[in-house]
């Protein structure tokens, strides 16, 4: 499998292709949203704009569909940015790779930094078998939604987010949540709360993550020759279209889980 | 897989720049342009209301005001019926009246003619009898008076056997 270019810098053990795919998806997020609101219009919006505007119409439905008008729109902004950088970062991986073989760990360094998962990987690989030439891909190009850093990072925004808002501005009916609709389902409504982010964070991770496994093992059907050729071709193209779906589809569901989580503790009535 | 809280940390760090970023950029802008679209139409929803309540009061005033002329040139057409019959009556009246006093007038002037014909005709024929009488008796009435009486008596014979 490939391996994360992983530098030490400083006492932190930062992956390089994390960071480069992070700052590509908020660019390319941060350039669409730009064009499409360029020339503003109120009465004659352009294909872009109207574009947009549809999406924020979109998740106006979903937020509305799970909370008051009033108590959603604070979020709309914000479930716009995930919709967007979720999106961008599941296609980004889809298209290409980027993976770079290394055969020699003394090689395996970048800004004069030691990549320390590649030589580590390799000491494990020469420790199985001392014989044979050790050989380590490494992937620099991906999507950054298929690292469980980063996935997990945003479910777990969203958990501190939706939990603070339900504490701080909705105390009574937060913490009564807990106690329904006996006190001794405490554990249950925690294992419950505990869960949710966990499940958010990797339903997306695991989606988008398995797409480019698979894409990775449809591509190593060439070696078997032009008839493995052909089916890797065929099996790209079913994967790719079916990857853009799920793709699409785990943006969804991440906002609307988001704005759902958000719902049930800000905007929980009382008498829930 | 494989976790490190580094790639957590800047995950965050990242997201949260780009909502920053958009929210200033882009979405802010937006939701204004989309809040300003929204008023428009609602203004020109309420305009295109009003409009329409001021053009009904308008046909409605139109109607009213279609009703009354109408109303006002049956009863002038009613009106001048009425006067141009009474207008005629009246001149009919007038011309039977005039009528009526031509002939009497008419009648009038005969018996007068007809008076003074008879006043006339009786000076003459006394005039004429006496001469004749003087002729027939020879002498001459010469008192006047007593000439006057005799043709009266003779007129009163003569008009009472007639």
């Amino acid at each position: 499998m490939h391996e994360a270019p992983i530098i030490k810098l400083g006492g932190l053990n930062i992956d390089l292709s994390i960071v480069f795919m992070l700052i590509v998806s908020c660019v390319i997020v941060f350039i669409i949203a730009r064009l499409a609101t360029r020339n503003l219009s109120v009465e004659n919006p352009g294909k872009m704009q109207n574009f947009l505007e549809w999406l924020v119409e979109f998740v106006r439905g979903l937020s509305n569909s799970t909370m008051d008008w009033k108590k959603g729109k604070p979020f709309i902004s914000l479930a716009m940015t995930l919709i967007m950088f979720i999106f961008v970062s599941n296609m980004l991986g889809l298209p290409f790779g980027v993976v770079t073989d290394v055969h020699d760990a003394e090689k395996a360094q970048i800004f004069g930094q030691p990549l320390v998962s590649v030589t580590e990987k390799m000491e494990a690989i020469h420790k199985q078998h001392p014989n044979e030439e050790p050989e380590v891909e490494v992937a620099w190009w991906k999507s950054p939604t298929a690292d469980a850093s980063a996935s997990m990072a945003l479910a777990i925004m969203v958990f501190l987010l939706s939990h603070g808002l339900g504490m701080f501005k909705n105390t009574r009916a937060y913490f009564k949540h807990y106690v329904h609709p006996y006190p001794y389902f405490l554990p249950i409504n925690l294992i419950e709360t505990f869960s949710k982010p966990l499940t958010h964070g990797m339903r997306l991770f695991g989606n988008i993550f398995a797409g480019e496994v698979l894409i990775t093992v449809i591509l190593r059907l060439t070696s078997l020759g032009p008839v493995g050729g052909v089916f890797s071709v065929i099996g790209l193209i079913v994967w790719q279209a079916f990857s853009i779906f799920i793709g699409t589809i785990q943006a969804f569901v991440f906002t609307m889980l988001t704005l759902l989580y958000i719902s049930q503790t800000y905007a929980a009535e009382d008498d829930h | 897989m494989s976790l490190h809280w580094e790639s957590f940390v800047f995950t965050l760090i990242a997201f949260l720049i780009l909502y920053i970023l958009l929210n200033k950029y882009a979405f802010g802008p937006l939701f204004s342009v989309m809040e300003k679209r929204r008023e428009l139409v609602q203004q020109q929803l309420s305009e295109a209301a009003n409009t329409r309540e001021q053009a009904t009061v308008y046909v409605e005033e139109q109607k009213q005001a279609l009703q009354e002329a109408r109303q006002q040139a049956y009863e002038i057409i009613e009106q001048s019926k009425q006067t141009s019959g009474k207008q005629a009556a009246q001149i009919v009246e007038l011309a039977r009246s005039e009528a009526a006093r031509l002939k009497d007038e008419a009648v009038r002037d005969i018996q007068n003619e007809k008076n003074k014909a008879v006043e006339q005709l009786r000076g003459e024929v006394g005039v004429a009898s006496v001469k004749i009488a003087s002729k027939l008796i020879g002498k001459e009435v010469k008192e006047d008076s007593v000439q006057g009486e005799l043709v009266d008596q003779y007129l009163k014979e003569v008009g009472g056997r007639s």
